[in-house]
């Protein structure tokens, strides 16, 4: 296959897929009305940002940012290095999603104690 | 040892996670080390700004030993220092407040602290780091650490305004995440400096893409109208000492960070209108919803709501006065409002609910935490003698400098709202009939004593504003000079660019 045309539809097909997780958890943090299902699509949309960071810092046929001797070698014959900071930055943020999310899980699981239901509609008691 | 910013960062984190320690040797210990790393920070703190007020010049700490650009720095200057300063003597106060807190002490002490703490850490930090990416860290640190607080006690209600400051908080993340990944995109670095330095090569329509996702962002931490949803359940469902805390920590932490936005990575100058209006939205809409409020504790937070669109309006104005003034006001709102919070949270405990109507003649009961409460209701609206009153005073000279009339009509009538739900309450609690309630919890000692001092520094400022206002017009200073961060912050870089 021609490799440009490859090139954009993989580009395509990666940013894509990452825009279509964000959509897809916001539908499902807007429209579900169960609460683990609101804390699946938080994740989904966090989920959906990592894999842009991971696209964004990626280079076709790029070279692993490593100080070795492997390394210098490509990098002074002229391939381009991956950017390393999306994916250190995407580490955080991975952790940080998986903090929120335990908490949010576990505030569900006390709603559910006291209300023995983790439908939305019936968690209104507090109001402007 | 050698005092530096880092230590407002190392310490209380390490202190968080040593405490299930400390609680092996004696339970005690829990509760002691939060205060003291707090007192060495508030020592910490008179240092830093001494040096910082004597030389002119910013305490820079790069981490690591990278430089600015590629690592992560601290930067102490005379705006970040201020904040950072004031959260952590604030923090100081709580401790002592909440220091044998019986409703706190009924829960595992352990859990407050180590959350506390973390959320110590989480707001200097915002404010200190010179990193956007590491500021959206220190925000999820707070994040959490804040929601875990809201949640503290183990009831309903506390679950559920847990989840609602969750859920609208996660979003927060999100819209941050994405703001700083297109950042990136365009600038390929992460040190405000040099994004500052770099963002007139963004093309606008990015520019604009970028700025409303930080907004919206850190409009919800900021408390910034539609955003703040959270707010009321937050404050009225924690417990009482975290109330103040987010009044003084986390709003502050998010407000500076919508301000460092905006004034020095972007300059664009439709934001600064933008946030004018959203800031009168804000004002007009919570002082509102603040009148016709039954639960003591939700007014507060409407308030707390209201002065943050106040102090919006003052950084949309722009200018070196209504800057200085919005410095003024948050300080104010850090100081009057934690006193409000101190006291009325005591209030609250002592009435069978939370509702103002059942408070009626408990000042009789209470002469104190009536007097205190007395006390902050009128410095927050502004009466003479009080600190309000230099605040608002100077946002409205700036105001009707630039000619904003319809603004200085607009600020005056919400006043009056402010003033008729404020007085509202003080009646209520001297002249109303009281009610045959018994007292359940006596105040602490530390809560007499944080409560004294923090209304000692409100008849202070009021009386003489000039203790206050140098530091506040250093700090209004160093935030509208840019170019001067921009150039502390990375010496080097400029030194190579212009060679």
């Amino acid at each position: 296959m021609d490799p440009v045309l490859y090139n954009k539809i993989v580009s395509i097909g990666i940013y894509g897929s990452a825009i279509g997780l964000i959509l897809i958890g916001l539908y499902a943090v807007l429209v579900k009305k169960h609460l683990t299902k609101i804390v699946i699509g938080l994740s989904i949309i966090d989920s959906g940002i990592h894999l842009l960071f991971i696209a964004v810092g990626f280079i076709k046929g790029g070279t692993a940012p490593i100080f070795s001797p492997k390394g210098i070698e490509l990098v002074n014959q002229g391939t381009a290095m991956v950017d390393p900071v999306p994916q250190a930055l995407v580490l955080t943020a991975i952790v940080i999603g998986f903090g929120v999310t335990a908490v949010a899980l576990s505030l569900v699981i006390r709603l559910y104690r006291h209300q023995h239901t983790a439908k939305i509609d019936h968690i209104k008691s507090l109001k402007w | 040892m050698v005092i530096s910013p880092v230590h407002y960062i190392a310490l209380p984190l390490l202190a968080a996670f040593l405490i299930p320690l400390f609680a092996k040797i004696n339970k005690e210990l829990v509760r002691i080390i939060p205060g003291l790393v707090l007192a060495y920070l508030s020592a910490v703190s008179i240092v830093l700004m001494q040096k910082v007020v004597n030389t002119g010049q910013p305490v820079i700490e790069t981490l690591a030993g990278w430089q600015a650009p590629w690592g992560i720095n601290l930067v102490f200057s005379a705006f970040t220092g201020f904040l950072a300063t004031l959260m952590t003597f604030m923090a100081l106060l709580i401790w002592i407040y909440s220091y044998r807190f019986k409703k706190i002490d009924s829960e595992p002490a352990m859990k407050y602290y180590i959350l506390f703490m973390m959320l110590v850490t989480g707001s200097t930090g915002i404010v200190l780091t010179g990193d956007i990416f590491n500021m959206f860290v220190f925000m999820e640190i707070t994040a959490i650490a804040a929601y875990s607080l809201t949640a503290f006690y183990r009831d309903r209600d506390g679950a559920e305004a847990g989840f609602k400051y969750l859920l609208i908080g996660s979003f927060a993340s999100a819209f941050v995440l994405l703001a700083i990944l297109l950042l990136y995109t365009q600038v390929g670095t992460l040190n405000m400096a040099q994004i500052a330095e770099r963002m007139h090569t963004v093309p606008t329509g990015m520019k604009i893409t970028i700025l409303v996702l930080f907004v919206t962002g850190l409009g919800i931490e900021a408390e910034m109208f539609p955003l703040n949803g959270w707010a009321p359940d937050a404050y009225s469902q924690s417990p009482g000492p975290v109330g103040a805390t987010f009044a003084a920590l986390v709003v502050k932490a998010g407000v500076y960070s919508l301000i460092r936005v905006i004034f020095t990575l972007f300059d664009i100058h439709g934001a600064f209108d933008f946030l004018v209006i959203m800031g009168i939205i804000t004002l007009v809409i919570s002082e509102f919803a603040a009148m016709k409020q039954t639960n003591l504790k939700r007014m507060l937070a409407y308030s707390s709501i209201g002065q943050m669109g106040f102090v919006l309006i003052a950084f949309g104005i722009g200018t070196k006065e209504a800057v200085f003034g919005a410095l003024f006001l948050m300080f104010n709102h850090a100081v009057i409002k934690g006193l409000l919070f101190m006291s009325g949270s005591y209030l609250v405990y002592n009435t069978p609910s939370k509702d103002i109507k059942d408070m009626a003649g408990i000042g009789r009961k209470f002469p104190f935490m009536t007097f205190f409460f007395a006390l902050g209701a009128f410095a927050i609206v502004g009466l003479p003698p009080f600190a309000g009153f230099w605040s608002k005073l100077y946002i409205l000279l700036a105001a009707a400098d630039e000619a904003m009339l319809g603004l200085v009509a607009i600020i005056l009538m919400v006043s009056i709202v402010e003033i008729v739900y404020y007085f509202r309450v003080v009646a209520k609690l001297y002249w109303g009939k009281p009610t045959d309630n018994e007292v359940y919890h006596k105040p602490t000692f530390g809560g007499y004593i944080s409560m004294t001092i923090l209304a000692g520094v409100i008849l202070l400022v009021g009386f003489y504003p000039d203790v206050i206002t140098g530091f506040i017009d250093r700090a209004a200073d160093t935030l509208l000079d840019k170019g001067e961060y921009i150039s502390n912050v990375l010496p080097k870089v400029q030194e190579l660019v212009n060679m």
